[in-house]
């Protein structure tokens, strides 16, 4: 194993059969060899939709070939090296799905729940060469593939370079290199600059890493605000559109999270970029999205629940954990009738009129916007965000152990505001200090979000039994196990609650409150704060 | 990593067809396969057509100046390595004795660094009973042994049972004999078969058969399902394979 392999493009030869065949009598009159029957090939490079594997430099590729259909678990880097192999007998898609094996092994925790899609598919054909010593054993292997970039429908097909591969036998380097310096000679070969994947994408026109979920703009700190606002704003849009089609065909939850989150970032860049997009359109906007978000809640709470199951039910005592499978039961005959409610939202004329009427006010050329339109993106952004601050400081800092829910309810609303707007202008501000803060902030939502979450979880759960029992789809077993399993996420919630105070004296800090003076200070000195914080305070 | 040792005190009996045919099928079901060579004689180095020679010979193993790693050669088949038998294997117990700790663990030891290389080891034994052969015992998870359906080879099965008992150490050690080279043509096969079954029902069923094609491994230098995969030995190799990879699950 770990065999050295190289890679060449024969440039000398086209990629038709014929070439094929010279170049292959070229090394037989060159290297002691035998040749095996030609393979046609169907190779399946496979990743996430946000390319999780491509960025952690892995290739999975699916091959199929002679009838057999195999994984294999290569390095990017490394010259294609196969650190894994698995066969298959069904279409690789979820980790739920597949068998276990070495491959589904590494797979795992990078792909989480995401489904395998094919980024680009090659088919062709292979010829192997064993280049054999005088034992007649196999030193060395000759590769030759020619193969296409399969296109959708009758595009045309792209052909790749014909490539030549030399694959080590270990323990025969020697050989090995022998037979490479023949070759490049007699058949002027070039070293492959790109591995095979990468130029199959290239070829089909597709770019890596292209998608991200993660908020990534470079902003000009004097960019007039309205521009910089409607930039965030057309990627929040592209994220957004780009989960539409996974959403509908619900290929895996994550396309709706994405599309869910894209759309409160959207909500929240609208209210909280004040001053800077004309009110009516903010008003009109706002609207709209909110009811996007509203009619994509369902699906995502089933979605929530049932990735969570296993976990809820490991929550329960194990005499009780068979009694909750009526509720999972309940929740998966649910899920389809919400999911194709979900496809007809987005296949209907109220969004599709939402997508274009709002692409048409972001690529419009700037018109007149409101008072700050023209201000530096800088400057609006330190004065949201300082203000913002203050805000979460106030509200947490009036919490006691007495406060009810609905405050922290409200300081979570607020956090969340001031983290989305520390991500949309992270590019205007140093990157470690702005890094720091964010996850500063990320501590504190934690705790208030899974306070929360937990009491929308028992809320809701309760809402459940009741729907159930009226459908007369719940024994007593299972009422019961969901009566225990409320009380612990209560429980559960107590202890978020117990720990807040804490985490909240650790973002109130006076060394945080150093870093968002020295961050968010106005380069002029001369604005004064008392006259923002007058005309803020209803806000 | 599991590791097998394909063992007997006796020599002849299928020890080296056996390990050779078994390698062969364990990486074509998938598995990173190593077959180490053991046998100064070399005999499973010759059927993948691999010179028995490793630079520094077994010296230079065991005294850490030669890594096992650097020794593997690559056979002709996928995932199936081999790390070739040197002649000076036949002096490996006065090296094991040189030792100055555990001259029983030194095999263990140098599998060490293979173990996330490979899923399987086969050893392909010499035939003795040696300070070697205990290095093979505490190294393995199971000894597959091949038995001509005599009555001395129920003698050797009960020859290595009791060393194994009378030795700490060795409880983990599964051990799966098997019937080797059965010519069923002889009454006296048959009988051994039945008596030694009824007495040993660890015993594996699968049997293989005396058969020429399995000799002709010699003339091919390949295992026989490479071959001969339709022939009826390449079968009992494959029901074999089939019960020692079940046996190593458990
Ligand atoms: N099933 C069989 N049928 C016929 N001949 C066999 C069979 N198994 C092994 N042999 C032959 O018997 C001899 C000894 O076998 P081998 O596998 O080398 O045994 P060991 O390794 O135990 O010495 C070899 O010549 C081999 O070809
Ligand atoms: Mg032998």
């Amino acid at each position: 194993m770990n065999l050295i392999a190289m890679d060449y493009l024969l440039p000398a030869y086209a990629d038709s059969e014929q070439d094929m065949d010279a170049a292959l009598m070229t090394i037989r009159a060159e290297l002691r060899c035998e040749p095996e029957p030609a393979v046609a090939f169907r190779r399946r490079f496979l990743d996430s939709f946000e390319w999780s594997l491509y960025r952690a430099d892995i290739v999975l590729e699916e091959i199929t070939s002679n009838g057999g259909r195999e994984l294999l678990w290569q390095d990017l880097t490394d010259d294609g090296t196969v650190l894994a192999r698995q066969t298959l007998d069904t279409d690789p898609g979820l980790i739920a799905d597949m068998a276990p094996g070495p491959v589904r092994e590494r797979l795992a925790p990078l792909l989480g729940v995401r489904r395998l899609l094919p980024m680009v598919v090659l088919s062709g054909s292979r010829r192997t060469l064993r280049v054999l010593n005088d034992d007649d054993k196999t030193v060395a292997r000759i590769l030759l593939e020619q193969a296409h970039v399969e296109s959708a429908d009758d595009a045309p097909q792209v052909a790749l370079p014909m490539r030549l591969r030399l694959a080590a036998v270990r323990g025969y380097a020697h050989e090995t290199e022998r037979a490479a310096h023949r070759l490049k000679t007699s058949l002027s070969l070039e070293p492959a600059r790109v591995p095979l994947y990468l130029e199959a994408l290239a070829a089909a026109g597709r770019r890596p890493g292209s998608y991200s979920s993660k908020l990534d703009y470079r902003l000009d700190p004097h960019q007039p605000a309205e521009a910089a606002a409607r930039t965030i704003l057309l990627g929040l849009l592209d994220t957004l559109q780009a989960n539409i089609d996974g959403t509908r065909q619900n290929l895996d939850p994550e396309f709706l999270h994405d599309l869910r989150v894209a759309t409160r970032r959207t909500r929240s860049a609208l209210s909280q970029i004040k001053g800077v997009l004309p009110q009516a359109i903010v008003d009109d906007f706002k609207a709209r999205f909110a009811w996007l978000q509203q009619a994509t809640g369902p699906v995502r709470d089933l979605d929530v629940y049932l990735l969570d199951f296993p976990r809820l039910k490991a929550q329960l005592p194990p005499a009780l954990r068979d009694d909750l499978d009526p509720l999972r039961d309940w929740l998966a005959a649910h899920y389809e009738a919400e999911q194709e409610a979900l496809a007809e939202v987005l296949d209907g004329e109220r969004f599709k009129t939402l997508l274009r009427d709002w692409r048409a006010f972001l690529e419009a050329p700037d018109r007149n916007g409101a008072k700050d339109a023209q201000s530096p993106i800088k400057a609006v952004a330190n004065k949201r965000i300082r203000r913002m601050f203050k805000r979460v400081l106030e509200e947490g800092r009036a919490i006691t152990d007495a406060s009810p829910p609905e405050e922290l309810h409200e300081l979570r609303k607020s956090g969340k505001k001031l983290r989305y707007l520390m991500e949309f202008f992270q590019s205007l501000y140093p990157p470690e200090d702005i890094k720091g803060l964010i996850k500063q902030s990320k501590v504190l939502l934690d705790n208030l979000g899974g306070f929360q979450d937990l009491a929308v979880q028992a809320e809701h759960l309760q809402e459940t039994a009741a729907a159930m029992q009226r459908e007369d789809a719940a024994p007593l077993h299972t009422l019961l196990a969901m009566g225990a399993l409320i009380s612990h996420i209560l429980d559960n919630q107590q202890r978020a609650r117990g720990e807040f105070a804490r985490i909240f004296a650790g973002f109130d800090s006076a060394q945080n409150a150093g870093v968002f003076e020295r961050l968010f200070a106005d380069e002029k000195p001369a604005v004064a704060a008392p006259v923002e914080a007058g005309a803020e305070a209803g806000a | 990593m599991k590791t097998i040792g394909v063992y007997s005190i006796k020599g002849g009996v299928g020890k080296t067809s056996s390990t050779v045919n078994l390698a062969y099928l364990a990486a074509a079901a998938g598995k990173r396969t190593l077959v180490w060579d053991l046998d100064p004689q070399g005999a499973a180095s010759f059927y993948f057509r691999v010179k028995p020679k490793v630079k520094g010979g077994g010296r230079g193993l065991l005294r850490g100046r030669r890594r096992p790693d650097d020794a593997i050669k690559g056979t002709d088949f996928e995932l199936l390595d081999l790390l070739p038998a040197d002649f000076s294997y036949r002096n490996m117990d006065i090296l094991l004795e040189a030792a100055k700790k555990r001259p029983t663990g030194q095999l263990k030891r140098l599998l060490k660094p293979l173990s996330t290389e490979y899923d399987l080891v086969l050893f392909d034994c010499p035939p003795s009973i040696s300070l070697m052969s205990e290095n093979i015992f505490r190294a393995a998870d199971a000894l597959l042994v091949p038995l001509i359906p005599s009555t001395l080879s129920a003698r050797t099965l009960h020859q290595l049972l009791e060393f194994l008992r009378s030795e700490d150490g060795f409880g983990a050690l599964k051990v799966l004999p098997f019937f080797s080279m059965v010519d069923t043509d002889r009454a006296m096969h048959s009988e051994t078969i039945d008596r030694l079954s009824t007495e040993h029902p660890e015993i594996l069923s699968a049997r293989i058969p005396l058969a020429q094609d399995v000799e002709r491994m010699g003339l091919h230098r390949m295992p026989l399902p490479a071959y001969a995969p339709a022939n009826p030995a390449s079968g009992a190799y494959r029901a074999l394979w089939d019960e020692v990879a079940n046996a190593l699950r458990a």
